[in-house]
């Protein structure tokens, strides 16, 4: 049998992360996330993978992502919240990903992150050698 | 005594509120250094109050084990005696350091732990962002030496609470140094934030629960380099704010990992090796990504 005490504890407990949550949406003191500029995706490439060097680089159009080309991988920065997460897929699957509609949609294979949607004029870029 | 007469985490909750309060205000008049995202807050929160239903589930069974051995305990510490106070301060500091780097090193138990530290942002609700499979995972069994040794379940209980409020607190950007003697000996917000980092540099450092002595000791303690301000979160970071993610995705991934195994080594590996093992390296491990951020930062200063 749950006992009274623990009830009203969980009771209490709910109406508190409710109102903190509130309280964190009315502030708006989130992180500022400004649309991704090349340099700006190419500092957080090397914060994700120090040392890999990136032999092309395309930001999404709305400036929430980017993909960059590292050696035989596709380097895959994705806007999160305020933040970022990133992966590295084959850059043979980024390259045969389904593009529509304007969006480039790639199975990243992880549980954290299945997949990856980033925003591009066309896929794969003009130009791609 | 078996039963504490008080549970300070319980003690301890109209304080949390009020001091997530205060920090979002002082951030939002600029005053003090802290950032919330509303679906963050959510997560940490969310994992926070789900501790509660979840924890309710192993309870019983974590109490009756801790009785079970202190009922054949070797010697008795009275409750009341202020010498048992401050030993079970100590021992039980020391078993969560042992507890926290297994929780970091080991990959079945970071699973467990993996959610604390899956918030990109730092702040007094990523604090409350606590497990719902640290009971399962089994790490209350280091614990129960205590008892052995004739702590009572309540003694054990209490210090635990202490320790877990105590550790509330250092998850602040607001607080930048405390005073030099005191980061000399306690855990601080600037510890602490080196913990929760995932440069290369800051990987697996700093497990203090209460007192930093312990890193110091046995070699795990980073200071806090003005030069290299903390990133938050995982080494691979979640996709999303999903609580089923945040709770259980790394269990997930092990199973998965688990189902592909090919001979016995795999699996212990898998399963008790240290988080990004796997069997060809490919993946990466705290170990791994410490020697490439090494060898990155010669090749520049070359």
């Amino acid at each position: 049998m749950i006992d009274k005490a623990y009830l009203i504890q969980t009771g209490g407990s709910a109406v508190a992360v409710g109102v903190l949550i509130a309280l964190a949406a009315w502030a708006k003191i989130s992180k500022p996330a400004p649309p991704l500029s090349d340099v700006r995706a190419r500092a957080l490439f090397a914060d994700e993978f120090p040392g890999k060097a990136l032999d092309s680089l395309w930001v999404t159009v709305d400036g929430r992502g980017a993909l960059a080309r590292s050696g035989a991988s596709a380097l895959v920065l994705c806007e999160v919240g305020d933040g970022y997460v990133a992966r590295h897929i084959p850059w043979a699957q980024a390259l045969a990903s389904t593009f529509r509609d304007g969006v480039l949609r790639l199975d990243l294979a992880d549980i954290a992150a299945p997949k990856a949607t980033l925003a591009f004029d066309a896929w794969p870029p003009a130009g791609l050698v | 005594m078996l039963q504490a007469p008080f549970d300070p985490v319980a003690l301890a909750v109209p304080f949390f509120v009020l001091a997530v309060i205060l920090e979002i205000a002082l951030a939002k008049a600029r005053v003090a250094h802290a950032h919330y995202e509303t679906k963050d807050t959510f997560a940490s929160l969310g994992m926070g109050f789900g501790r509660n239903i979840f924890g309710v589930l192993t309870a019983g069974i974590t109490f009756a084990a801790t009785i079970w051995v202190w009922s054949h305990r070797a010697f008795t510490v009275p409750f009341g005696a202020w010498w048992g106070w401050v030993a079970v301060f100590f021992l039980e500091d020391l078993t969560y350091y042992w507890f926290h780097r297994l929780s970091h090193e080991r990959r079945f138990w970071w699973a467990a732990h993996v959610n604390h530290h899956s918030s990109q942002h730092y702040n007094l609700s990523t604090a409350l962002r606590q497990t719902w499979t640290g009971g399962l995972s089994g790490t209350w069994l280091l614990w129960l030496p205590l008892a052995w040794l004739g702590f009572s379940p309540a003694q054990i209980a209490i210090q635990q609470g202490i320790s877990l409020v105590y550790q509330f607190w250092i998850h602040t950007e607001a607080i930048k140094r405390m005073p030099a003697w005191f980061e000399a000996v306690f855990n601080t917000p600037s510890h602490h934030r080196v913990h929760h980092a995932r440069n290369p540099r800051y990987l697996d450092r700093n497990y203090a629960g209460i007192l930093i002595i312990w890193d110091r000791m046995f070699g795990t303690f980073e200071p806090e380099l003005d030069a290299e301000p903390p990133r938050y979160g995982i080494v691979k970071n979640l996709a999303d704010f999903n609580l089923l993610r945040v709770a259980f995705h790394e269990w997930i991934a092990i199973g998965k990992d688990l189902a592909g195994s090919r001979s016995p080594r795999e699996v212990v590996g898998y399963l008790f090796g240290p988080p990004g093992w796997s069997p060809d390296g490919s993946r990466d491990t705290s170990t791994m990504l410490k020697a490439q951020w090494r060898a990155e930062q010669s090749r520049r200063d070359a």
